[in-house]
């Protein structure tokens, strides 16, 4: 850092400080207290929700995909702004999670890319790299919406272009952007209408703007050395635990540790390693992937002489080690009802299917429909680019149809299709059910390209309507919502609220037109019985006799039930 | 030339049209329990029907016997006939066409030698029916057995069929299942589509609803290109009006309706619908 700050001994500075330039480390620690002030404030962020369901919480994921943004850098001395920023884009880009996540990493993308190759960069040189990162933030999203984060980024850039053309230095630039993007979040209600009908500023807007107050305290020299301890545990990404088959292992064979990894090489042998792995002592070895990439999972006594042996082959990615013993009890227990879904699942096809899915009954309903592989997640817990792209990089074919299930994921999903070597297409799926649907519509005579096109076609005539309890009291287009009181949404809106769950239930589904109908489909969730299920389902046909009404065990969390009508 | 034409009870080719076409049905056996009918002809389509439903049995179905390929190939050449040509559901689904092969092999010294063709249609039911008709009628204008075998082989290699399933109970039951395994798992109910592929039975899609079933057949259908002939079956009333329908948009030419045997609706159940198009050949 070149400071030329005037230093007038004894006087208290009014004015700010100058600074002309920065490096890639005044780079890292600008962001490191972007961070910083991202975590500190994250829980307001997620509560900056429009609906009161609980679902992908956007402080959450923007910080998740800022931690990963740091997993290169924290530990990086080099000094070059276009080496640090290119680094953070490419953790950014990985770790991203939810809409918020990607549109930030693509942010953080159009920084490196203004910044690509430069060792110091002046207010100029970030004003054009920050024009370049709202150019690709709006180019990350098929729709633009105003008075969103989108918003938000091209406005702080606008302010930003205006202050270095006027020649301004790093730290006058930057109190023009703050300022601009603090006034940016608060007119978003006025931009979108579902923020002003909530009373709430947009969160990925806000999110940002959160960055931007770290980085301003640090170039305006406030915040000291930053040290903090959660940035500098890298993020351990859930593994994709649900992707491995488990097998029906009796309670007593449990023992040592299962040694999950993934492993990127150069004409890794498959079949050489799984061998190598099991004449290692290794039990249930499953070795999936291509020449590239592997996905390894074994259990070992000792996960070290494993992990040793991958090390010799290539880099690990994503090592996760858990202590069989504790697990034993309930992997034995899930394992059993897996296993009579997957029993019939032997048939492999060139295509493959990758679904995001919460709750062990959708997992046993995907599985049984055909999916290859499972990425838990969904509502609340959107997964990250990484881990999308591990599921498609393990599954064994070249093209890959990925089924994001939400709303929230479709953009991580979407990033997935440039960063795998594979054919990936995103059949753009908001529901569960939606997901169900487009795998109940995959072709196994047709090619990739005939599949991708009938799996959206099936997916867009399915109605999704969910039955929660409201996290908290809200209007919203006119529902008058108290917390605890149950709600209905019909495709991802709003439509009823009440105490009476039944009254709910009965509201949401004459909101959707249930009677034009034929099939309806009732995932019941954690906390509802069968019974009470079966229960409901008596009730809507007694009002709707023509309708075929399906109960099925989803066990999605905080959903009472999804239902899904065709 | 005079060639006769012998067929098998899964042409479903009803008895009378086959009387005035002059084709030999030679019938598949079908048994409940104990008791055993021949297709077609101890037991006709809507009896099958009430008594699958009735029965808690599946019913199994069996090959008709070399000794009753002989029994129909010796009544033709008595009859003074050239040549045969025996057209019989793939050989991947039943023994039927490995039972022709026997008789035919296996004829006494004392029958005239005449030449007999043994075709493996890889089809079954309406996807052979039509081709058989046409193979009748130019035995009955003179064609030659290679000239008739040709375009037999030709439009049976052009022919798909698409069935839409009630239910895979049956499918699952017979055990004829082929490819189609990759629907059993399933804990939804859907309406499958199958079709036959090389002679094997191959999963389609599986749409929940049957309006959904034949608006995808219909969609299919369309895809196939240009459409010389299709042929519509039902196990039940109802359910091939319902399906020419759906397709009416798609193909507006000529339909032949016809009844889903025993044998099939062994295996496939009550309440099964299907098309058999013969593509336009290419030029």
């Amino acid at each position: 850092m070149q400071e030329l700050t005037p230093h007038t001994p004894g006087v208290r500075l009014q004015r700010l400080r100058r600074i002309t330039v920065f490096d890639g480390q005044d780079l890292k620690k600008a962001m490191l207290a972007g961070a910083a002030s991202l975590e500190e404030h994250r829980e307001i962020i997620n509560a900056l929700n429009v609906f009161p369901v609980p679902d992908g919480d956007t402080g959450s994921n923007m910080f998740a995909t800022i931690q990963a943004a740091f997993r290169d850098v924290i530990n990086c001395d080099d000094t070059s702004a276009g080496v640090i920023s290119a680094r953070l884009a490419h953790g950014a880009l990985l770790g991203a999670r939810g809409n918020s996540g990607v549109i930030f990493s693509q942010i953080l993308r159009g920084l490196a890319q203004g910044l690509d190759k430069k060792q110091t960069f002046s207010a100029l040189d970030l004003a054009l790299a920050l024009d370049e990162a709202q150019r690709l933030a709006y180019r990350a999203v098929i729709k633009p919406v105003e008075g969103t984060i989108l918003t938000v980024v091209r406005e702080t850039a606008e302010a930003a272009m205006a202050s270095a053309k006027r020649g301004d230095d790093l730290v006058s630039m930057m109190q023009e952007a703050i300022i601009a993007a603090r006034q940016s979040v608060a007119h978003t209600p006025d931009l979108l209408p579902t923020l002003k009908q909530a009373g709430v500023v947009d969160a990925g807007g806000q999110g940002l703007c959160t960055i931007l107050e770290g980085v301003w305290h640090y170039v305006r020299g406030e915040s000291g050395q930053v040290t903090n301890a959660s940035l500098l545990t890298s993020s351990t990404t859930p593994i994709l635990e649900s992707t491995v088959k488990k097998g029906r292992v009796k309670i007593e064979e449990e023992f040592g540790y299962e040694v999950v990894f993934l492993l990127r090489g150069e004409n890794l042998d498959v079949k050489g390693i799984r061998q190598t792995i099991i004449d290692m002592g290794g039990v249930s070895t499953v070795v999936a992937g291509d020449e590239k990439m592997l996905k390894i999972h074994t259990h070992s006594e000792s996960p070290g002489k494993i992990l040793d042996y991958g090390v010799g082959l290539g880099s690990l990615l994503d090592i996760n080690i858990e202590n069989l013993q504790e697990q034993s009890l309930t992997y034995a227990a899930e394992s059993e009802a897996e296993h009579a879904a997957e029993e019939m699942q032997p048939v492999t096809h060139p295509i493959a299917t990758v679904a995001v899915v919460a709750g062990p009954g959708f997992e046993r309903v995907f599985r049984s429909i055909g999916v290859t592989a499972i990425v838990p997640g969904g509502q609340t817990m959107n997964p990250s680019t990484e881990e999308l792209l591990a599921a498609v990089d393990a599954v064994d074919a070249r093209q890959v149809i990925l089924l994001p299930n939400n709303n929230n994921v479709i953009l991580s999903a979407r990033q997935v299709t440039g960063l795998s070597s594979k054919e990936v297409f995103v059949v753009p799926t908001e529901s569960m059910p939606q997901g169900i649907a487009a795998l109940l519509g995959f072709n196994f005579e047709a090619d990739f390209e005939a599949n991708c096109e009938a799996m959206a076609e099936a997916a867009s005539h399915i109605q999704t309507a969910e039955i929660t309890t409201a996290i908290r009291t809200v209007q919203v287009g006119g529902v008058r919502v108290r917390e605890g009181d149950f709600i209905g949404l019909v495709n991802g809106n709003l439509v009823i609220a009440g105490q009476d769950i039944e009254y709910v239930i009965r509201e949401t589904l004459q909101r959707m037109n249930i009677e034009r109908f034929e099939i309806v489909t009732l995932y019941f969730g954690e906390g509802v019985t069968r019974q009470q299920a079966e229960d409901t389902a008596r009730s809507i046909k007694e009002k709707y006799s023509h309708l075929e009404i399906e109960v099925v065990d989803g066990g999605q969390p905080h959903y009472a039930y999804i239902l899904s009508a065709e | 030339m005079n060639v006769r034409l012998v067929t098998d009870s899964t042409a479903d080719i009803p008895q009378d049209q086959a009387q005035v076409a002059g084709i030999t049905v030679v019938p598949l056996t079908v048994f409940f329990g104990d008791e055993a009918y021949l297709d077609g002809v101890e037991l006709d389509n809507m009896s099958f029907y009430s008594k699958l439903q009735a029965s808690k049995e599946l019913p199994r179905t069996s090959q008709p016997s070399p000794a009753a390929f002989q029994e129909a190939y010796i009544r033709l050449i008595n009859e003074g006939a050239d040549a045969i040509l025996s057209v019989h559901l793939s050989s991947k689904l039943s023994g039927t066409y490995q039972s022709a092969s026997t008789a035919r092999d296996t004829l006494p010294d004392t029958v005239k030698k005449i030449p007999i063709e043994i075709i493996d249609s890889q089809n079954i039911s309406i996807a052979m029916s039509r081709s058989i008709m046409r193979a009748a009628q130019e035995a009955k204008e003179g064609l030659s057995l290679p000239e008739i075998k040709a375009h037999i082989l030709d439009e049976l290699a052009r022919t798909r069929i698409l069935a839409v399933l009630d239910t895979l109970e049956y499918v699952k039951r017979g055990g004829r299942i082929g490819g189609a395994r990759a629907f059993l798992g399933n804990m939804l109910s859907v309406k499958p589509i199958i079709s036959l592929k090389d002679g094997e039975v191959i999963p389609v899609e599986q749409p929940r609803t049957r309006s959904k079933a034949y608006a995808r057949v219909a969609e299919l259908l369309r895809e196939m290109g240009k459409i010389e002939h299709v042929s519509i079956a039902e196990s039940s009333e109802g359910f091939a009006e319902q399906l020419a329908q759906a397709i009416k948009t798609v193909y507006a030419g000529e339909l032949s309706f016809y009844k889903l045997g025993a044998v099939l609706g062994t295996h496939t159940g009550p309440g099964t619908a299907a098309i058999a198009a013969v593509i336009a050949k290419q030029d």
